[in-house]
């Protein structure tokens, strides 16, 4: 994959997910944050940490954003989730504008 | 999902920070705080997007909101306020450079804020309904900025100085212009049409009505229109470049009123170079242009029309009236068709084919030909020289397009049955000449008469070419059917005409010379033997004839003369003098046609195979006429005057009108007649109304003359005048009743009825029913309490 294509995000704990540009726009908030004018340092150096978010929520995110473009395409698969993760999944969706 | 996995279930706690600190939020907004002067400032880069949406959202979500969104509004007004006195202190042209570079400044931090405060402006603001992010920047600039006191007006007024300066031809940055106007217009409609539009247009409208009033005061009509259009092109062009697009309507309006309207009345009767002369000059493009402009001004193209219709009117009018022009109809003819080409050329190119203008021609070249009453005889004429010799050798479409132009004239025509009758005459007068160009020219226009007008118009026209087919089989029968030895005496050809068919003529008496009488009795006999029971009478006055004549040195000519130009000149194979009196006995020639003949035998140069004593112009009663032995032709075959068709003389267009007259009369009648037994029961302006109507395909029916055919057809009993329903319905009921009456009762109400006296009627039947005469018969009863209500 490409630099350019690119974004990493960062958990809370450090644990770094790579993932398309294309996926992370699935979330308004990430999309805001990359095409914003303003020069933010996230869309400078493609890198945006979330402090709040842990890893196994992130990675969900994540598998979210690739089921969803999936999704969108026309394969209409069932995404699960396991139940003790909801709350949190529901926080960060809520955050994440998703 | 396994128990075992439930188990596991655990919720766990909130990550997220419970409030303790009182001090979070206003911990939290500082660092917001800090962020938005740092846009403000461009300085943007070295900050955390995620840390600050992340910051905005917890407050947002632990009910902070109103502090967030009364934090903003405050900080960013503070903002403003600084750029608006940076703004205020740009100096001159430097003022619009300035604001337009603070305004892409602020909508781009407007949008850096509007991202990272995206949950306030989802959840917090819909719920509170406050103004959104975005549009809140928006009013914030308005109000701060653009609505300062200092900077409000001279923002306006450096605006129109530009436009200004632009229309007195200087060249302005049009990019900066526009990213004005279109702040203005982000701004909201209503800014930009208060700010600026509604100031644009009044100063607009000054200018341009002194610029008109400039303009008019040292141009002529067409130049003004050309400054006028160049303006009104500028305008559109400069509100395409930087102006909102539904400003373009509104200015327009504003030119077209202060440069057109205005002045509308002023430019098209401007002497020399208004409407009138454009249209004498055939100034295309000039008219073209005024049609463009006026047709934006309500009533610009009525008054143009009005205006046009007058002076084609009176041109018109004037020229059928000039006793000069009239003196020549083919002449007076072209010109009419000339000026009617002139104004369609003037309509298709000019005023774009426009149908009202040529409505409007129409009317009026049916107005003034109408003026005159010797135009139908006009148009024939006309015709008749065409197809005489004016088409000779024309190829067929131009044929075609000469004769529907005339047909175009013969239109406009509200007497055509006049024209009618002078076109039998002279078709009359071609045929049997045998002068006509081409037959087939002839054909077509009775076809274009017949689609017109009717089978009815044409059919005696018609009558006159089968005639003349008719004549030519029976001549190949006579010839035919001849023996050999007539091949020594004159040769004849004869045209049998259908009295019907052709003009009426008056039979004149001419006495034939012996050689020709004989042949003439032999084709009498051969015709009647083939139609019995027709009468064939010799038309003397229509024929034509060849002579061979050898003159006195030996020379030897062929004469076309008029059949009683040959009677006259058989004479002289008598005789080498002769009186005017012995002529006229000899020939029985009536005097005028003879002293016509004569006239063409005798006095015109180069033709004079007769002499006269004495050599005056006029025959006199008193001439003698000499062969001339010295005659000499350049030609051998030499033709003598054969009337052509002449414009009538006065007193013979008096009689031809008189017949027309006269002919009118049965037609109207039959027209009455017509519509009375469709109708039934008519009351009298509806009977010529619907008169009128039937006939306006040929003429005019005058009122008057239709009243009189009412009631000349009344006497005559085949109409009555009606007496009114309720005396009707008694009348029937009492002639049943008849027998019932007493006979001089009876005979009294009668006489009451057909007087149309209803009250004495009504009176001597309630005398009656009071003697008890009339009977108890029920109708009767109701019929006459019906009266006496």
């Amino acid at each position: 994959m490409k630099k350019e294509d690119t974004v990493k995000l960062i958990s809370s704990e450090g644990m770094e997910f790579v993932i398309d540009k294309e996926a992370a726009m699935v979330s308004q908030t990430i999309r805001n944050m990359l095409t914003s004018p303003g020069g933010f340092a996230e869309a400078e150096h493609g890198v945006v940490t979330f402090p709040e978010i842990n890893a196994v929520i992130l990675e969900k995110i994540c598998q979210y954003f690739y089921w969803s473009l999936q999704y969108s395409r026309g394969k209409e698969t069932e995404f699960h989730i396991e139940p003790e993760l909801t709350l949190e999944l529901m926080m960060a969706a809520n955050y994440l504008h998703t | 999902m396994s128990a075992q996995k439930k188990k596991a279930f655990q919720i766990e706690a909130f990550k997220h920070r419970v409030v303790v600190d009182p001090k979070y939020a206003e911990k939290t907004w500082k660092i917001l705080e800090h962020a938005i002067h740092e846009i403000y400032n461009h300085n943007a880069s070295g900050l955390s997007f995620e840390e600050l949406y992340r910051n905005a959202y917890n407050m947002v979500l632990h009910k902070f909101g109103e502090k967030l969104y009364s934090g903003l509004v405050t900080t960013m007004t503070s903002h403003l306020k600084q750029i608006s006195n940076s703004i205020e202190a740009a100096q001159g042209g430097l003022f619009l450079d300035e604001l337009n570079r603070k305004w892409a400044e602020h909508n781009k931090a407007m949008q850096m804020i509007r991202d990272i405060l995206m949950y306030m402006d989802r959840t917090y603001i819909p719920n509170t309904r406050k103004t959104p992010v975005h549009e809140l920047g928006l009013n914030l600039w308005r109000d701060v900025v653009i609505h300062s006191y200092a900077i409000q007006s001279r923002l306006q007024a450096i605006l129109l100085e530009n436009v200004r300066r632009e229309r007195s031809g200087e060249v302005i940055d049009r990019g900066l212009m526009r990213s004005i106007t279109k702040m203005l217009m982000d701004l909201g409609p209503s800014v930009y049409q208060d700010d600026f539009e509604k100031h644009f247009l009044e100063v607009s409208a000054d200018f341009y009505r002194l610029e008109s009033q400039e303009f008019i005061e040292s141009c002529d009509c067409g130049e003004y229109l050309k400054k006028a259009e160049r303006r009104l092109n500028e305008e559109i062009e400069r509100v395409s470049h930087y102006l909102d697009a539904r400003s373009e309507v509104k200015i327009t309006n504003v030119v077209e009123k202060e440069m057109i309207e205005n002045h509308m009345h002023r430019l098209v009767q401007m002497e020399n170079s208004g409407l009138v002369n454009m249209i004498a000059d055939e100034k295309y493009e000039d008219l073209g242009r005024m049609y463009c402009l006026f047709r934006r001004v309500p009533n610009g193209l009525v008054l143009v029309r009005d205006v046009m219709t007058s002076y084609i009117r009176d041109t018109g009018k004037q020229l059928v009236t000039d006793p000069e022009r009239l003196k020549y109809p083919v002449d007076f003819v072209q010109h009419l068709l000339d000026l009617k080409d002139k104004y369609d050329k003037i309509i298709t190119s000019a005023f774009s084919n426009d149908k009202t203008f040529q409505n409007a021609l129409n009317s009026s070249f049916e107005y003034f030909m109408n003026l005159n009453s010797r135009s139908p005889e006009f148009i024939s004429l006309f015709v008749d020289d065409k197809l005489r010799k004016g088409l000779r050798g024309v190829t067929e479409e131009d044929v075609e397009l000469v004769l529907d132009k005339v047909m175009m004239l013969f239109r406009y025509l509200q007497e055509k049955d006049i024209f009618e009758k002078y076109y039998k005459q002279h078709l009359a007068k071609r045929l049997l000449s045998g002068k006509t160009v081409s037959e087939d020219a002839e054909r077509s226009l009775i076809v274009k008469l017949k689609t017109e007008c009717g089978y009815q118009f044409t059919s005696k026209l018609e009558g006159m070419f089968t005639d003349m087919k008719t004549s030519q089989d029976t001549m190949q029968g006579f010839h035919a059917s001849q023996d050999a030895d007539i091949a020594d005496g004159p040769m004849l050809s004869v045209q049998v005409l259908t009295t019907g068919s052709w003009p009426t003529q008056p039979i004149t008496t001419c006495n034939l010379p012996a050689e020709i009488l004989g042949i003439c009795e032999k084709f009498r006999n051969y015709y009647l033997g083939t139609h019995t029971g027709r009468r064939l009478s010799w038309q003397t006055n229509m024929g034509t004839a060849d002579l061979k004549a050898t003159f006195g040195k030996g020379q030897k000519h062929e004469l076309n003369v008029s059949t009683y130009q040959m009677c006259v000149l058989m004479l002289f194979n008598n005789a080498d003098r002769l009186s005017y009196k012995e002529i006229e006995q000899a020939t029985g020639i009536p005097a005028s046609d003879l002293k016509r003949c004569l006239q063409s035998l005798a006095c015109v140069k180069g033709k004079n195979v007769l002499r006269k004593e004495p050599m005056s112009k006029d025959i006199a009663d008193t001439d003698t006429f000499l062969f001339n032995d010295k005659f000499t032709s350049k030609f051998f075959k030499v033709k003598i005057g054969t009337v052509a068709a002449q414009r009538e003389s006065e007193p013979e267009n008096q009689e031809t009108r008189q017949r027309v007259e006269e002919d009118r009369k049965p037609q109207i009648e039959a027209a009455i007649v017509r519509i009375m037994k469709a109708r039934r029961v008519l009351d009298h302006n509806n009977v010529v109304a619907e008169v009128t109507k039937q006939l306006q395909s040929r003429f005019l029916p005058n009122p008057v003359v239709i009243k009189k055919r009412i009631e000349s057809l009344i006497e005559r009993e085949f109409l009555e005048r009606d007496k009114g329903l309720l005396a009707q319905e008694l009348d029937n009921v009492l002639k049943l009743d008849f027998q019932l009456l007493n006979g001089e009762v009876s005979r009294q109400l009668l006489l009451l009825l057909s007087a149309g006296n209803r009250e004495e009627y009504c009176e001597v039947v309630r005398n009656s029913i009071a003697v008890g005469f009339l009977g108890y018969r029920r109708s009767l009863v109701t019929a006459i309490s019906g009266i006496g209500a």
